[in-house]
């Protein structure tokens, strides 16, 4: 059985290892909204934020050029740093870029790598607690998302979205349905009838 | 973030160039507007207004005080605007910042120059009158504070109850409950404002518009002539822009006016 | 309390608004009220209408302020000048509303985990647009649910409510009349998995066994308005995955 939680909310009495749990005497509560599935033992954060990690996927901004790195915006407590020697072209505050992050230091910057700058196109926001189902399992959603509107989009784990070419303003609208949607089930085929409506 | 970012402007410069916009508005059309009155009873008069994802609330509360000196046989008016820090990551708690107060002077001046509000009939006795004091709240920006402020400050006036006063011996008390008249009003005054924005004009600029504008104009009006204008920002307009502007400001003006006069249920 | 004439504010048992002691006013909470907040909620209780909006966690600035261990939480209440039914009030912050941004700041700084955000801030903010009595419980209670749609995780959804005397009986939930001519008025927030005490503030005179009553009192109320905090949390998903069941 799923059901929505909200901090607080005891989820089950037992001590489970969850990322948006907090075990206490002897019983586990939610920190978050989210979706707890007593079968599977998981809770799927509704509204959260995004820690940086390792291997993470980022959309963000140049915000500082310095000395020896660059500040990167992501929209996030947290800032990303790219270390100038290690970029080809230069880049200029206000370029938005795609990197990876390569580790996050003790006070949780994120250092990045390959950054790529992103021309053109446009920039779009959404909570990061619903990026996983953007993308869709295997890539599932955010590729049917691309094949119909036959725009690029790069989707940053931190909750920026870039796109560019073909039906930007469709995506942008299936985008946002999965944004709202993200906690239903049958999604996939809804907003695959919504492209098909759109693309034509 | 999205504010320092090139890639926006250059999507929205791009947009425009070909005549369009980001919420697939044309250059001289309004967001959708949505207003109520009376929503916070407690104060004597007040008004919401949505445009787009802006929302502002006018706030007025009457009192008693004393003229001006020029002005003796006058009640007094007050305007202030407060951006609330919760109503945009980019605004800061504190005194109130230059913009605030262009805002609040600029739907004041409107509001003054129209003669919305009967300010004759504010005079209580001599060295005693009628203080209407209006405080606009913007409680979520998304651009264009100047015709959200005007028409919520102008609807909230229109709705306004008006206390009464007695009087006994030197003491005055002050009567905001119970059966009163409305606050006694003579005009409507609206605003349009534009934006430039890479070298292309519209009305009504929302909050990414404005990020990337470089100059502004708010032209206040009633049915008949111009109230009040306002040029901000370091950009220009040449005098035919402002020929034409003029022009749609009277033809936009007209729409506003029944927004507000449906909303003041009149 | 005020000075005039104390009007009687229990007739037969029932207060001036027809409610009997332990009866909270009518509670509305809209969630997601603000759309540039991170978390954002309105709350209508009684004739109280307050906005809680939530920004961050984000870089705290000027740096010298910054916990290397936890994020530090910066609040704001603040009553409109047009928020009573009497005079214009002042704009700025006056002593009340520092303390009230104060104590309403460290009860989120418990029942946030903000030890998952070092160095960073949160700012919390609640805007009183109209004010009946019991703004700050009832700004606390709203924030809560602000805080929540924001995503920051919390060790739990504190509510608050305040718990008065008049003459010899304890009532829950003072309007304004009745906090004017009061003869104790005791807001109290808990967290409500542990019944644990977050805020407490008192005036008036309450015996030792009235303190006791009335934390009990306010722990019953307070069932009832973490119910609606939940549920003004859920109602927006269950309502949109109701829309898909088959």
């Amino acid at each position: 059985m799923q059901k929505i939680v909200v901090p607080g909310e005891k989820i089950a009495d037992a001590q489970l290892r969850l990322d948006d749990g907090l075990v206490e005497n002897n019983a586990t509560y939610s920190t978050v909204i989210g979706i707890y599935d007593d079968e599977r033992k998981t809770l799927i954060p509704l509204e959260g934020l995004w820690y940086p990690r390792r291997d993470d996927r980022v959309v963000g901004v140049i915000e500082e050029d310095k000395l020896n790195t660059y500040v990167v915006n992501l929209n996030a407590p947290y800032k990303g740093l790219i270390i100038s020697k290690f970029v080809d072209t230069p880049l200029a505050a206000g370029d938005s870029i795609e990197a990876m992050i390569k580790e996050v230091d003790k006070t949780k910057t994120a250092i990045l790598m390959r950054p790529r700058r992103l021309a053109g196109g446009k920039v779009m926001m959404v909570r990061p607690s619903k990026v996983p189902r953007i993308i869709g399992k295997n890539d599932t959603m955010i590729k049917q998302i691309m094949d119909f509107t036959k725009s690029t989009i790069v989707i940053g784990l931190n909750g920026v979205v870039w796109m560019k070419g073909g039906n930007v303003d469709l995506a942008t609208a299936a985008i946002l349905k999965i944004e709202e949607e993200a906690h239903t089930s049958g999604l996939t085929e809804r907003v695959r009838e919504m492209l098909q409506k759109g693309a034509l | 973030m999205l504010q320092e970012n090139n890639v926006m402007g250059d999507f929205i410069k791009d947009l425009l160039q070909k005549g369009k916009r980001e919420d697939g508005r044309k250059a001289m059309d309004y967001r959708s507007i949505e207003i109520k009155t009376n929503v916070m009873p407690n104060a004597e008069g007040s008004a919401e207004v949505n445009i787009g994802h802006t929302r502002v609330l006018a706030g007025v509360k009457v009192g008693l005080g004393t003229p001006m000196h020029d002005k003796p046989n006058e009640g007094n008016l007050m305007t202030a605007a407060e951006l609330l820090p919760l109503a945009s990551r980019y605004y800061e708690p504190g005194p109130p910042t230059p913009e605030a107060i262009e805002v609040a002077r600029v739907i004041d001046r409107g509001i003054r120059a129209a003669n919305v509000i009967d300010m004759e009939a504010l005079f209580v006795e001599p060295e005693k009158v009628w203080e209407v004091f209006v405080d606009i709240y913007v409680l979520n920006y998304h651009g264009n504070l100047f015709d959200a402020g005007t028409l919520a400050a102008t609807a909230a006036l229109k709705s306004a109850r008006m206390p009464k006063v007695e009087k006994n011996g030197e003491e005055f008390t002050v009567i905001r409950e119970g059966a009163l008249g409305k606050l006694k009003t003579k005009n409507i005054v609206t605003s349009c404002t534009f934006g430039k924005l890479f070298g292309s004009v519209v009305l009504d600029p929302d909050g990414n518009e404005e990020s990337f504008m470089d100059a502004r104009v708010t032209i206040a009006s009633d049915e008949n002539v111009v109230r009040a204008m306002q040029k901000g920002l370091g950009g220009s307009f040449s005098t035919k822009e402002l020929d034409g502007l003029l022009d749609v400001s009277f033809e936009k003006s007209r729409s506003l006016r029944n927004i507000i006069t449906n909303a003041a249920g009149e | 309390m005020a000075g005039g004439e104390k009007p009687v504010l229990i007739k037969d048992g029932k207060r001036l608004d027809g409610r009997g002691a332990e009866d909270l006013r009518e509670i509305k909470i809209i969630p997601d009220y603000i759309k540039n907040a991170d978390g954002s909620a309105y709350i209508e209780w009684g004739n109280n209408k307050i906005i809680a909006a939530v920004y961050g966690p984000q870089e705290a600035l000027p740096k010298h302020v910054q916990d290397p261990q936890r994020a530090i939480i910066k609040c704001r209440y603040q009553m409109a000048p047009f928020s009573s039914l009497e005079e214009h009030g002042r704009t700025g912050p006056n002593r009340r509303a520092i303390e009230i941004s104060k104590v309403t700041k460290e009860v989120f700084e418990n029942a946030v985990l903000i030890d998952y955000f070092p160095g960073s801030e949160i700012d919390l903010y609640v805007e009183v647009l109209q004010g009946d009595g019991g703004t700050r419980a009832a700004g606390i209670t709203v924030a809560s649910v602000a805080m929540a749609l924001s995503g920051i995780p919390m060790r739990d959804l504190p509510y608050s409510v305040s718990v008065g005397k008049v003459g010899e009986s304890l009532i829950l939930d003072l309007n304004k009349i009745e906090d004017n001519y009061s003869d104790a008025d005791m807001p109290i927030a808990i967290s409500p998995k542990s019944n644990d005490i977050l805020l407490l503030q008192m005036d008036g005179n309450l015996t030792r066994d009235e303190v006791r009553q009335g934390i009990k009192m306010a722990q019953r109320a307070g069932e009832k308005i973490a119910r609606m905090q939940r549920e003004a949390l859920k109602a927006p998903y269950e309502r949109i995955a109701e829309r898909y069941k088959k």
